[in-house]
């Protein structure tokens, strides 16, 4: 997996997505339904996100796999904590999605095995 | 997956596979996704009080007299589970059709549901029945177009998946 081919690049886009999540803090919306992104979750998506970004540009698919895992385990710690009054990342239903959404994407990335590029067929 | 002068292919199921027209498709499928990520952000556990009140509408305002049982006799009396259940489906949707990871399949799901949200609220006072309408349709021209394989996870992994002879990446062929 690097950054050339085809499974490096989701990679980078996944992270990309982590990393640029806190842009939802800035979020005026008066309904607050859309993806909360705040205290621990700042922190959390775009460490995760960096990892991500870090196992391409390595060329460490390990790197991306545990990323994609944090993300899974984050996204069970915000189902199970929403609505509580113990949130630690003080997200929603939408900061599930998100998080599982980012978390799935890399792992099934990361654990895909790759072809060489003679095997492809447009 | 479709076929081209008697080859499988991994291109969009669209007339025009144009760099522009995969953008859109790609744009439509991140715009249906957000739309059921924003509205798993409402409905909050344990007790799903905001869900609970759209449910009911489908025994005060009945659209479809079975639906409507079912909903009265199974759905109500059951709620905390059906709650998580749409929690689930719903976040899951907007997660899957994001990244476009087995696409066709969470656009059936999709029609599913929101024939589900439809026969739940098509009657009831100040709702707009054509939101429901297009919810269904555009989960229809998401899997017509295979939407998955526009800047989607599906269009990045199929050939791989291909590659392989298990069963997994086969079934995951299928539904993407």
């Amino acid at each position: 997996m690097t950054r050339s081919d085809a499974l490096g690049q989701a990679a980078l886009a996944l992270g990309a997505a982590g990393v640029a999540s806190p842009v939802f803090a800035l979020s005026t919306s008066s309904n607050n339904n859309f993806v909360l992104v705040q205290s621990l979750g700042l922190v959390v998506f775009p460490a995760l996100g960096l990892v991500a970004i870090l196992g391409v540009v390595l060329a460490q698919r390990l790197f991306v796999v545990l990323a994609g895992a944090g993300f899974a385990l984050a996204a069970s710690v915000q189902l199970f904590q929403f609505g509580r009054s113990t949130n630690g990342l003080d997200g929603n239903g939408s900061t599930f999605s998100l998080l599982m959404a980012i978390g799935i994407g890399l792992l099934t990335v990361g654990l895909t095995p790759s072809i060489p590029p003679s095997d492809e067929t447009a | 997956m479709s076929k081209e002068a008697g080859r499988v292919t991994d291109a969009p199921v669209v007339g025009d596979d144009s760099r522009t027209t995969r953008a859109l498709v790609g744009i439509l499928r991140v715009g249906v996704a957000l739309l059921w990520i924003e509205n798993a952000g409402w409905k909050k556990p344990p007790d799903f009080t905001s869900l609970h009140k759209y449910a009911t509408y489908a025994v005060d305002y009945p659209v479809f007299s079975p639906f409507t049982w079912v909903i009265e006799h199974v759905v109500l009396p059951h709620f905390t589970i059906f709650g998580w259940m749409t929690l689930l489906l719903e976040a899951s949707l907007g997660a899957f059709l994001l990244v476009g990871l087995a696409t066709r399949l969470w656009a059936l799901l999709g029609v599913g549901q929101s024939l589900a949200i439809a026969l739940s609220v098509l009657n009831a006072p100040n709702e707009w029945e054509w939101s429901y309408y297009l919810m269904i349709l555009a989960h229809v021209a998401l899997f017509a177009s295979a939407a998955g394989r526009s800047f989607g996870l599906d269009g990045v992994l199929r050939p791989m998946w291909r590659a392989s002879s298990n069963r997994v990446p086969q079934l995951l062929l299928r539904l993407s």
